[in-house]
């Protein structure tokens, strides 16, 4: 899954009514999104291995759950002959855990920059196709829909096999998928803002269109749009892993977790789950904590209104 | 009034997938290889490329590539608007047979994972909003948030690693059939309406038991939206002046949550379909993970040989399903709430 | 490790159990990567490997290679400088007049119940030089041949040019001749191979259409009718193939009576099958899920060092790989033993020369050695210290990213290596289509991996004239665009060169200077693997890697 599908929040939920009592779920979020940041700022250089030079050990199954003591007396007398692959090691002989550490990097960067330019451009079309109503927004609406009915595996499998497997690539496929979204949302504040008075009042003072559009509609009509963004944030990584798994993501050896899952995968019927399995965990566990703070934000602010 | 505004939309939907097909013909000629070189195979010389360009067509001007593929030059070859799709350049069969072999594959995979998540989602949207707050409500809240935001391809890789590798009980990730079974007759492309049909309960049985973990994996990333929607759709139909007034002239309530079910559901038709819609070819994370040749797959492999005519099929059909998925969806909605007609 | 044990040994016993239930059928359920997408050598899919294993089990050349010794792994190899009949019986060749005789086996019945004679080996050439197909591959052997009369004319505008002329006439219904233009050794050789199989002309004319006097499509999409060891009996595209044996085959009928082959797109997905016991060989495994099932009770991975190997592309019209010492220094930078261990699991050897060792001719000229001391002065002496100067955009390693599971380990060991020396190196998986296209048709790879170049010809001189002639004289293949006006002067001496020995001797020196420029950089020669059950066996190794079912038995 990897399409943010929202919903506006009924007025007067018990849930809404009382934010106090998701604390516990704003505070995993938060420490999940914050322990990712760290890791996207610091995590490819405090691995014990470097993330894209293989080591001579392949397939190499993680300690068991017994051995842990014993391999972590070993490592800090320094009797071991290498450092631990606390993960193990996959098929090329990368470690496992300094990939898994060092991927939110590569993974949160493309999420972020994907979720700013659809913003920018969804929030933009919105505007104009809720403000301005003629048959030029009529048609970029009905574009809007047949972007958001493009298959989006397909456009970006196009679209890397254009220009070839890049970070850019895949920012510019998932803002594709993310623009209709935003395009749509922003669109329907726009027109709930524009039937309210101050926009009759802008125009009695007799402030030209555009003005009243940008310094009057536009930040009015931006929250919800803001507020998504948390949420497609997440799912942009999911995105970026399911890419991956169909051979349209970054190229080898960047770590990115889809990447690690996807070429861990042939191994698991072999009996081989770690190279895929702890790539999976951090995703998992990354998309909810995005998940669960922008629930909690949202309800925040639906409180707060 | 409502004929009218279907042939409308109609008409709008079949001048989207025209541009979108004038769109997508340009597009893929920009791609960076052409697949002849695919054809030519050892021998490169410069007259061998140029026979099999001929062969494909490629050696005509791209306005009369596009005319002959809309179909706009009779007496040549069939095209688009003779409801021909062209022929696969990797298999030489028609693009319009071959979706229809991959494309039942990945409706009934989605359609059954709908069915699923729906039938797991409506009880426990419902128990769940009937008592908003209370210690359930929240644990759904929960799972419907975690099952949402979940790599479902991860999900289906465990699960092969668990169910199959470790405990046996899930078989092998290998298609529909066991590899030995020899499919049913081909008559909707459907294996559990075809196996059916050909009276072979024992396949039958086995199809199910090969679609039970693909289905499982994904109606388990769908039941958290649509668990989510049901609950909230739910609250504030309780809390409608309708079942307000219903409640104050003493309705029973088993009648009176049918009327809330029913203005809940409504609105969620719209996100039903864009699900829908989106999961046509999203699906195919989980087809590659349990090797189901859908759409999706079919899709990948034409992207990947340079395969023209069906890249272009391909998109034209998921594009052309969505849009009336999304009509059909609509008209359900106005069915369901009859203010919307107006 | 037990689990996967015990799981593989239950598998075993009820596969066992169920084969001795069904009272020996001789039938065997084959899975593969793909089934043929076409049986027609000059259609759109000749290419595929797939489909070729298709054609040849359906169609049976003039000649072949004798049987050779059998290897220490079972698998037999062919005797590459013995010929014998197929469908030709025997031959003669008049140096005089370049003609070679051929007197045609009698009473050979194919599938659809045609007899075979001179008319069908007159038409399969004919259809061959009237180039009509997608590919013109019939053609380009017959030129490689130097079969009179099959230039680069037939693609002009005379359709003369397109017509089988005197070249090859018949002589009476079981005596054909066929007339050269220059001597040239590869005739017997291009003969045996995939693209001048023989068509049964009688159920190909049958099937012609107006608009397809060739019967290009119906091969593309019917069958391939002709005097082959087996006929097709099933055939659904991206699905599954069957054959059943041909009672009338000319050496006998084989002892399989139906073969099936499945496709299984994903091969961990392969090997899950096979260790079931439903399957009974696969093929196109990767090297370490062959590694899992060798040792296996009940199972058999039968490997053969054929002429599959893998090597580094570097293109000379992309500085700086014009570098020679560059080019060099990258050799001594590849830890060959490594990825032998942790890309083949042993299933390789280091290649020392820049054909298959096993061809006639090959010399080993390109002994390398793993020492990133030496890579690090070389790369100082060619003006880039520690790599300093170097663009990593031109380092990007190409390779075909459908072969990831393969590759992937071994791309990531050779780019480690490289920057361990101070070289730039990134990977940048790209897929096969466009992966050909760059390197046949524009080839501009600047940087690449490559598993897949198997000369096919079975000749030193063959693989020099694909890969390393220059392009403007005819080197059809030549990816990294490597031009020596030595070697194309040399190479066309040879080419007609009608004495062995002396042709050897130019041959030998060709290759050493192919490896002191590096032309490729050679790194190793791997196994063509097959894992089967063990009760299966007679398994032989052809040029093609295509397996001919009518080799194998069945043992109680």
């Amino acid at each position: 899954m990897s399409l943010p599908v929202t919903d506006p929040i009924p007025e007067g939920d018990p849930l809404t009514l009382a934010p106090r009592s998701r604390d516990g779920l704003l505070i995993f979020g938060a420490t999940i999104v914050a322990i990712v940041t760290f890791l996207a700022v610091f995590g490819p250089h405090i691995g014990p291995y470097n993330p894209t030079l293989t080591t001579p050990r392949v397939a190499v199954p993680p300690p068991k759950f017994t051995e842990i003591p014993s391999t972590l007396i070993g490592w800090i007398n320094g009797t071991l002959p290498h450092a631990p692959h606390w993960m193990g090691t996959d098929a090329s002989g990368y470690d496992v855990f300094s990939r898994v550490i060092a991927a939110p990097r590569t993974d949160l960067t493309i999420a972020l920059a994907a979720n700013a330019l659809s913003l920018t451009i969804g929030v933009f079309l919105g505007l104009i196709a809720g403000y301005f109503r003629n048959w030029g927004t009529e048609v970029l609406m009905r574009v809007s829909d047949v972007m958001q009915s493009f298959p989006v595996f397909i456009s970006a499998m196009v679209l890397v096999a254009l220009a070839g497997r890049s970070t850019t690539n895949i920012i510019i496929a998932l803002a594709f998928v993310y623009v209709p979204i935003y395009v749509r949302l922003t669109r329907a504040e726009v027109l709930s803002q524009t039937s309210r008075g101050f926009v009759e009042a802008a125009r009695a003072l007799g402030q030209p269109e555009i003005k009243i559009a940008l310094r009057h509609v536009l930040p009015n009509s931006m929250t919800p749009a803001l507020i998504q963004s948390s949420v497609t944030i997440g799912f942009a990584i999911l995105l970026t892993a399911g890419l991956s798994f169909v051979g349209a993501g970054v190229r080898p050896p960047t770590p990115e977790w889809g990447l690690m899952i996807s070429t861990g995968a042939g191994a698991i019927i072999l009996g081989e789950w770690w190279p895929s399995v702890f790539p999976g965990i951090a995703i998992s566990l990354t998309v909810f904590g995005f998940a669960v703070l922008g629930n909690a934000l949202e309800r925040r602010y639906e409180a707060a209104q | 009034m409502l004929l009218r505004s279907i042939s409308r939309r109609l008409l709008i939907g079949l001048i989207q997938l025209l541009g979108l097909t004038i769109a997508v013909f340009f597009l893929i000629r920009l791609l960076p290889a052409d697949p002849v070189s695919r054809l030519v195979g050892m021998n490169a010389s410069e007259q061998a490329y140029a026979q099999a360009q001929a062969q494909l067509g490629l050696d005509k001007p791209v306005l009369e590539q596009l005319a002959l593929y809309l179909g706009l030059m009779p007496g040549t070859q069939p095209g688009l608007l003779q409801g021909s799709l062209g022929i696969s350049w990797v298999t030489n069969s028609p693009v319009t047979s071959e979706i229809a072999a991959y494309l039942p594959v990945t409706l009934e995979l989605i359609t059954l994972a709908f069915l699923l998540a729906f039938v797991v989602a409506v009880p426990v949207g419902m128990l769940s909003a009937l008592n908003p707050g209370g210690r359930a409500d929240k644990g759904v809240f929960v799972y419907s948030l975690f099952a949402g935001s979940q790599p479902e391809f991860w999900w289906g890789l465990l699960f092969v690693y668990v169910f199959f590798f470790q405990l046996g009980v899930a078989p092998a990730p290998l298609g529909r059939l066991s590899p030995m079974t020899s499919p049913p007759e081909w008559v909707t492309g459907f294996i559990l309406i075809d196996t059916l049909i050909a009276g072979q309960p024992a396949k039958f049985v086995e199809a199910l038991h090969h679609l039970m973990m693909p289905v499982f994996t994904l109606g388990f990333v769908l039941s958290g939206p649509i668990i989510k929607m049901v609950r909230q759709n739910m609250v504030r139909a309780l809390q409608s002046d309708f079942v307000l007034y219903a409640n104050c002239v003493g309705l029973p309530r088993k009648r009176v949550a049918r009327y809330a079910l029913r203005a809940a559901m409504a609105p969620s038709m719209t996100l039903i379909g864009i699900l829908y819609g989106f999961m046509l070819s999203g699906a195919v994370l989980v087809e590659s993970v349990f090797s189901l040749g859908g759409i999706g797959q079919y899709a990948i492999r034409s992207v990947l040989a340079f395969d023209y005519p069906a890249i272009q099929g391909v998109v034209l059909v998921i594009t052309a399903i969505s849009l009336l998925v999304y009509l059909a969806l609509d008209l359900i909605h106005a069915a369901i709430d009859p203010r919307i007609a107006h | 490790m037990t689990r996967l044990r015990t799981f593989a040994s239950v598998a075993v016993t009820s596969a066992l159990a169920l084969t001795a239930g069904s009272g020996w059928a001789q039938e065997i359920l084959i899975l593969a990567e793909d089934v043929p997408a076409g049986l027609n050598y000059d259609g759109p899919s000749a290419a595929i490997p797939a489909s070729q294993q298709g054609m040849v089990t359906l169609l049976e050349p003039l000649v072949g290679y004798a049987e050779g010794p059998v290897a220490e792994s079972g698998v037999r190899m062919p005797d590459f400088n013995t010929f014998e009949g197929r469908l030709a019986e025997s031959w003669s060749f008049d140096e005089d007049t370049l003609t070679w005789t051929f007197n045609l086996r009698q009473g050979v019945v194919g599938c659809d119940g045609a007899t075979f004679d001179a008319d069908d080996v007159l038409y399969t050439f004919a259809r061959a030089k009237s180039v009509s197909g997608a590919a013109p591959i019939g053609w380009f052997l017959s030129n490689v041949g130097s079969i009179d009369g099959f230039g680069p004319e037939v693609f002009g505008d005379d359709p003369e040019a397109k017509e089988l002329g005197d070249s090859i006439v018949k002589i009476d219904d079981y005596t054909v001749q066929i007339r050269q233009s220059e001597p040239n050794a590869l005739f017997l050789p291009v003969l045996t191979i995939f693209g001048l199989l023989i068509f049964d002309k009688e159920t190909m004319e049958a099937n012609a259409t107006e608009d397809d006097p060739w019967s290009h499509d119906y091969v593309n999409n019917v069958g391939a009718p002709g005097f082959g060891a087996y006929c097709l009996d099933r055939w659904t595209k991206d699905e599954e193939i069957s054959y059943v044996a041909n009672p009338n085959y000319f050496a006998g009928a084989p002892d399989i009576e139906r073969v099936t082959v499945r496709r299984v797109p994903q091969s961990s997905n392969r090997v899950v099958v096979l260790r079931s016991g439903q399957a009974d060989l696969v093929t196109g495994l990767t090297p370490r899920e062959f590694d899992s099932l060798r040792g296996m009770d009940g199972f058999t991975v039968a490997g053969i060092r054929g002429n599959e190997n893998m090597f580094l592309h570097m293109n000379f019209d992309v500085p700086p790989f014009d570098n020679v010492t560059l080019r060099q220094a990258i050799a001594h930078a590849i830890p060959f033993e490594q990825i032998i261990a942790n890309g083949y699991f042993g299933q390789a050897t280091q290649w020392e020369g820049l054909v298959p060792s096993g061809y006639p001719g090959f010399a080993p000229t390109a002994q390398f050695s793993y020492d990133p001391d030496r890579a690090r002065e070389l790369l100082a002496e060619a003006g880039f210290p520690g790599g300093e100067g170097l663009d990593p955009a031109v380092f990007a390693l190409s390779y075909v990213s459908e072969k990831e599971s393969t590759l992937g380990p071994i791309v990531n060991i050779i780019q480690s290596a490289l920057r361990e020396v101070g070289i730039p190196a990134s990977l940048d998986p790209i897929p096969q289509t466009q992966y050909g296209d760059r390197q046949l048709v524009k080839r501009d790879l600047p940087f690449a991996i490559n598993d897949q170049e198997k000369p096919i010809g079975v000749d030193a001189g063959y693989a020099t004239q694909l890969f390393f002639v220059s392009p403007e004289n005819g080197g059809l293949n030549n990816m990294v665009n490597y031009r020596n006006p030595d070697l194309d002067a040399m190479w066309a001496e040879a080419r007609v060169d009608p004495d062995p020995d002396s042709r050897n001797t130019t041959l030998l020196a060709i290759q050493e200077m192919l490896a002191a420029d590096v032309a490729w950089l050679p790194i190793v020669e791997y196994n063509t693997q097959w894992a089967h059950k063990s009760a299966i066996e007679g398994l032989r190794w052809y040029p093609d890697n295509s397996i001919r079912y009518v080799d194998l038995t069945i043992a109680e």
